[in-house]
């Protein structure tokens, strides 16, 4: 007695891992965007709700002046070129490269403002806007970012 | 307010230098934020910062984490000894879940910050 086994479509199956072999790399890239963009949102609008003070000198401890903080709402968080490592994207979402602002005559770097709200310094208020935005966002990134991979590849099996 | 927090905030208020009673000297460490810049040659600040994360179950709140920081502000490029006691005092009350976060030198002020981040529940 002998069995036969036949199983079909496997010639479909090959072509469609290989189709999702070669569409992976760009489709991680839009995903990872799209959760950068979620990020960059979550901090803008954790900035918006940085407490802002009149300034004062170096000996009492103070809030971010309104110019201050609307140099760091006005250029937001940026996305860095992504980096390419193998079969990993990577990327970053902060202030790193923000430029400068001129504030009452004087040339400010935003990333050194940023820092100074975020860690506080010996003159003021640590207000960590961009730690907490990024705990609070990276969840909803991670599912936003998901469910973009899921549907690339369910219109791809289409 | 976490009972976690709690100790470590007392075990940071509590550093000392040296052994003998007589050679201690207490880091001036405040809770939350100094209102005026204290004019110590160092001085910590320790903060519960904002929910990190939680614990959910039965439709309501179960557990809560929260991130806090620890501030060392000091004159002395080193610190004075009192970054290696505040880390051990880390690593006692809250084994694993901290890091140094940052280190910069604030040039107006001519002091040295560094910021640890904690996770407690």
């Amino acid at each position: 007695m002998a069995y036969e086994l036949k199983v079909d479509g496997m010639a479909e199956v090959s072509e469609l891992l290989s189709k999702m072999e070669k569409a992976a790399p760009a489709i991680a890239a839009e995903a990872l965007y799209e959760g950068a963009g979620i990020m960059s949102a979550e901090i803008k609008s954790a900035a918006e709700a940085i407490k802002t003070g009149p300034g004062s000198d170096r000996n009492d401890a103070r809030y971010p002046t309104p110019e201050e903080k609307a140099a760091v709402l006005s250029v937001g968080a940026g996305i860095a070129r992504f980096d390419k490592n193998g079969t990993e994207i990577n990327t970053s979402v902060g202030y790193r490269n923000a430029g400068y602002i001129d504030i009452k005559g004087k040339r400010k770097p935003i990333p050194q403002i940023v820092n100074a709200i975020n860690s506080g310094t010996s003159f003021m208020h640590k207000q960590p806007f961009v730690k907490k935005a990024s705990k609070s966002g990276g969840a909803k990134a991670m599912g936003v970012m998901k469910a973009f991979i899921e549907d690339a590849f369910e219109k791809m099996n289409k | 307010m976490c009972s976690q927090y709690e100790a470590l905030v007392a075990a940071l208020k509590a550093l000392t230098q040296g052994e003998a009673p007589a050679a201690v000297i207490t880091l001036p460490m405040a809770e939350n934020e100094w209102d005026t810049r204290p004019q110590y040659e160092s001085y910590g600040v320790v903060a519960l910062d904002f929910e990190a994360d939680a614990l959910r179950g039965d439709n309501q709140k179960v557990d809560t984490a929260y991130e806090g920081s620890v501030d060392l502000f000091s004159h002395a490029k080193d610190g004075a000894g009192w970054v290696t006691l505040i880390t051990e005092t880390l690593e006692a009350y809250c084994d694993g879940c901290w890091s140094l976060n940052s280190h910069v030198f604030e040039r107006g002020t001519g002091l040295f910050h560094w910021e640890w981040t904690f996770e407690v529940v």
